[in-house]
């Protein structure tokens, strides 16, 4: 194998694949990228046997093969090399090494045999849609603060992923929860989703493909299968397994008869969320809520420490109503509006409320209240 | 075909067992090993009113044990009856809720003969000595002997009648080590009575294995000498005295201090109106008390006495009588776990002496290592690493720094050296506060008593505050048996205080409603399942409070100050004030010591001075 290709491209493309490789393995060939080199592209594959990211990028091969070498390694040297440079990878198969030059740089290094890279089952997909970029990066980072890090949940640790009927009508939708908060975001419903089987796409993953929505232009083709998920740009190609597991039945705990109606400007009220809770020094710092006729008093009470409240404008007309929240939780909520002011709804102080952007039913939030 | 199916093995006719079968069926329970048949004959002679009791045995018991007390006897005419079944002198049947004595139900006797050689000598007040011998079962005629007080009770060959349990008999030297046990428990109980035990397994006079003198004064001095010479000096000068009462609940006794720990439950004396019991509610209670002051390995060590009305207690539970049954159990628990706490508290910071003589240990270890080095050596090795720089700068060096205290004015006001912790003088290798008190110095770990401190704080807000729950989206819904989903309900008003809300679901099931909010995500089902481990073990529940407690713990570390930082003279002295007012601080939260204490006979020592 004898391949040219530019440092810019070669960094890009290295650092799609080298994100999935798990810094500590006990699998050593798990630590390298597979490199194959054909035609006048090169392609760097790497994997954790979950996901898998097959990233290729333009280049001059002169002698086409393949290889594996450590991922991190040749991600590090190539970041360090001078911008603009050309770079020069090498292997000629049998001393075991993949020699690389750029400029004066001289580097070596040990490689693995290609044949023993574990490379995922194709399979195949009974779904397939295109979305936008723009599409998918919305529902996914709306969603993905409520994922579940509870290892014991299995079931909770992704995005459930499927076709819905929303607001607007049919809906791709994505809904995470970690069993005290939940959120629940939908986008028109693309040709060919219509048969989504419902996936958990695991949060790593979800990470990783939030990565290659740089471009908002960008269409995405996703196709999806009962247990793997794939996502493809024209460069890189992202595919992983989805968690096996039954999602609960989330609708169950939207609550749908919540009247009290508090409407406030988001940023604002994070702000002095955060700002009261400096005040307590517990890890789960309760804020409580105090609504009476247009005014929202929130308050923190630590009796060593001290206490705060902070008076906020906003608009509110039901009957008086005090509610604890854990501040993390609130300021998280709040976080994901972005254009308008949030609406919270409220039933009582011990029942789930529920949050969304102005009217927009787009995407809703439930956040459980604490008892303090 | 299978031997055991209850359809096809031939039916035999119902048969009144005889007498000797009965009775060997009944030893079995009452006389399980060697050191069982002791217990029951020591406590005969106690119930006798005896002050001296010799007891005497061959192999681990299994070839001879005998008892000898001063008590008043048993006249001949009724030396058979004693080896009757059911037959006792000490309640007359009418009430078996009120029994003062420790023996009640009339079986010794009888089922030792039934098991053993045993021979019964006595001599009740001015009569005759009389002597009856009763060989498996088989009882003989009463002859005139000789005695001059008391009775002297031989039991030999025990379980020749029963071989299959001779098999089951440990090595001699564990039934020794039983035997050895029993005595010692029965003496603690006992202070005013003299105890020897002899190994006569060789012939002749034997070895003596334990001796304790009757001992004198009021109760709890006796107590004192007693469990000293039971269970050694280190003991009882690491022990608090316990004395409380409620609700006619007197509970006596040593605790000893948290930092006087055992690996395993081994130095656990309980006792319920004198008789020697391991009963799990007393032994939950005792974990409960010490919950806070020893990581979950560790097991305090105490002697605790519990007397009350004899009606309150059922001590007819057990064959062996090693359990008891509460009439009211939470006021028997409550007043362990309060009573332990309380003292340990008002003991706040004290840690173990024997901390302070393991450390004595190390200094005269160094000590003897310096001494023996020749004068040539010495002059040419400097006491200080040879490497050192010899300038004036050696006292920068960070790792042996010591930070005076600038100002005694300013930082050791009049009489802080009276205090139980002292004037801080010094820190060492940026951790070791060095204080010096009245009668002598201490050396105090800052960041692990500083880290107590700040945990004893979150614990005191925690309380306060209440526990914040945090309430679930998805409430969890968690499958068990019959019996487990009852005894999580029962306890279910004790958790909601510490933000776990448990409610009853269809079936089997319960349902999770609530968790602490501290706890973050929990997974409820493992913590239910732990609690009710835990319920069943020790009939109480401190996992959601350990949980709980752990992460505070974590808090706390992260919290306060390390190892590394410099403290100026008021910081340290500060701190030490601080530990003086807050009760535990003398152990981090893993029951290690925060100071040891040097006192200035100690240093003397150290010195060969005194």
């Amino acid at each position: 194998m004898k391949v040219s290709i530019e440092r810019s491209t070669l960094m890009k493309a290295m650092s799609r694949a080298q994100s999935v490789v798990e810094r500590r393995n006990t699998i050593p060939i798990l630590a390298n990228v597979l490199i194959e080199a054909e035609g006048d592209k090169i392609a760097f594959r790497a994997t954790d046997l979950d996901i898998e990211v097959l990233d290729t990028a333009p280049a001059v091969v002169s002698q086409a093969g393949a290889t594996t070498v450590g991922a991190h390694t040749l991600h590090e040297i190539v970041r360090k090399l001078p911008e603009g440079a050309m770079v020069e990878l090498s292997d000629d198969g049998t001393a075991g090494r993949l020699e690389i030059s750029a400029g004066r740089s001289h580097f070596s290094l040990a490689t693995l045999p290609k044949e023993d890279f574990p490379v995922m089952a194709s399979s195949e997909y009974e779904c397939n849609f295109s979305v936008k970029a723009s599409v998918l990066k919305r529902l996914l980072d709306k969603a993905k603060f409520a994922i579940s890090t509870e290892e014991t949940r299995y079931y909770l640790n992704g995005i459930y992923m499927h076709a819905a009927e929303g607001a607007q009508g049919k809906a791709l939708r994505c809904v995470a929860t970690d069993g005290h908060r939940l959120a629940q975001v939908d986008a028109p419903l693309p040709a060919g989703a219509e048969t989504l089987p419902g996936v958990i796409v695991p949060r790593k993953t979800v990470g990783e493909v939030m990565k290659l929505l740089d471009d908002d232009e960008a269409a995405i083709a996703v196709s999806v299968s009962e247990t793997k998920v794939r996502f493809a740009t024209p460069e890189v190609t992202l595919t992983s397994k989805v968690i096996d597991g039954s999602f609960p039945d989330y609708t169950r705990v939207i609550p749908q008869g919540n009247n009290k109606r508090l409407e406030v400007d988001a940023a604002e009220f994070a702000r002095a969320v955060d700002r009261v809770s400096t005040v307590s020094s517990e890890r789960s710092r309760a804020v409580k809520l105090a609504l009476d006729e247009d005014r929202l008093v929130l308050s923190v009470n630590a009796p060593d420490s001290g206490a705060a409240d902070e008076e906020l404008a906003v608009a509110y007309a039901d009957e008086p109503l005090e509610i604890g929240f854990n501040a993390k939780y609130l300021l998280e909520i709040a976080g994901q509006v972005d254009r308008e002011n949030a609406v919270f709804m409220f039933n009582s102080s011990g029942d789930p409320t529920l949050m969304r952007e102005g009217n927009d039913d787009s995407a809703v939030y439930v956040v459980m209240p604490m008892r303090v | 075909m299978n031997a055991f199916d209850p359809n096809i093995s031939q039916r035999q006719p119902i048969r009144q067992l005889d007498d000797a079968a009965a009775n060997r069926i009944a030893a079995g329970e009452v006389v399980e090993r060697p050191a069982s048949a002791v217990k029951e004959l020591v406590e005969n002679a106690l119930d006798a009113g005896a002050r001296r009791i010799d007891v005497t045995y061959a192999d681990g018991g299994k070839t001879l044990i005998r008892v000898s007390d001063d008590g008043h006897g048993i006249p001949a005419g009724e030396l058979p009856l004693a080896l009757a079944r059911h037959a006792t002198s000490k309640i007359d049947g009418s009430d078996l809720l009120n029994i003062r004595s420790f023996g009640f139900r009339g079986e010794a006797l009888p089922s030792l003969g039934a098991v053993g050689r045993l021979t019964i000598t006595s001599r009740y007040g001015k009569d005759e000595a009389a002597r009856i011998a009763v060989n498996g079962g088989a009882i003989g005629a009463v002859e005139p002997a000789a005695l001059t007080r008391g009775t002297v009770v031989e039991l030999r060959d025990l379980f020749h009648a029963t071989p299959a349990r001779l098999k089951f008999l440990r090595t001699d030297r564990a039934e020794a080590q039983a035997i050895s046990d029993v005595i010692k428990r029965l003496a603690m109980a006992e202070p005013s009575v003299g105890f020897t035990l002899r190994d006569v397994s060789g012939g002749g006079e034997g070895a003596l294995k334990f001796r304790a003198d009757p001992e004198n004064g009021d109760m709890f001095d006796a107590l004192a000498g007693r469990l000293r010479t039971i269970l050694g000096a280190d003991f009882i000068d690491n022990a608090l005295p316990i004395d409380a009462e409620r609700e006619g609940l007197i509970l006596t006794g040593y605790a000893a201090l948290p930092t006087y720990s055992r690996g395993a439950a081994v130095a656990q004396f309980l006792f319920v109106n004198g008789r020697p019991v391991r009963d799990k509610l007393l032994i939950g209670a005792l974990r409960g008390a010490y919950a806070d002051f020893l990581s979950r390995d560790r097991h305090p060590a105490v002697a605790l006495f519990l007397a009350c009305d004899p009606e309150r207690v059922d001590v007819n539970v057990h064959p062996a009588k090693a359990e008891v049954r509460f009439r009211e159990p939470g006021l028997a628990r409550g007043l362990i776990v309060s009573t332990l706490k309380h003292a340990l508290a008002e003991a706040g910071h004290r840690a173990s002496t024997t901390v302070s003589t393991a450390t004595l240990g190390a200094f005269r270890a160094e000590t003897r290592g310096h001494y023996q080095m020749d004068l040539a050596s010495r002059a040419t090795l400097s006491y200080r690493q040879p490497d050192r720089p010899q300038s004036g700068f050696a006292e920068f060096a960070p790792s042996a720094r010591v930070e005076p205290v600038h100002s005694a004015e300013e930082t050791s006001p009049e009489g802080v050296e009276a205090l139980p912790l002292g004037a801080a003088r010094a820190q060492l290798h940026e951790n070791y506060i060095v204080a010096q008190t009245d009668d002598g110095m201490i050396l105090v770990d800052a960041h692990a008593a500083h880290e107590r401190l700040v945990y004893e704080k979150l614990k005191r807000q925690m309380a306060e505050n209440g526990v914040a729950a945090q309430v679930l989206l998805i409430p969890e819904i968690v499958e068990l048996g019959a019996d487990d989903r009852a005894a999580i309900l029962n306890a279910a008003d004790s958790l909601a205080p510490l933000g776990l809300t448990i409610e009853p679901f269809g079936g089997n099931a319960v349902c999770v409603r609530e968790t602490p909010a501290i706890l973050g995500e929990v997974n409820a089902t493992a913590m239910i399942h732990d609690i009710l481990d835990e319920l069943s073990d020790l009939g109480q529940t401190q996992t959601v409070k350990d949980r709980i407690e752990a992460i505070l713990s974590r808090v706390a570390c992260h919290g306060s100050v390390r190892t590394g930082r410099r403290m100026s003279g008021p910081e340290m002295n500060a701190l030490l004030r601080e530990m003086e007012a807050t009760p535990h601080s003398g152990q981090c939260n893993h029951g290690r010591p925060t100071y040891v204490k040097l006192k200035m006979t100690d240093i003397e020592r150290l010195f060969g001075r005194s």
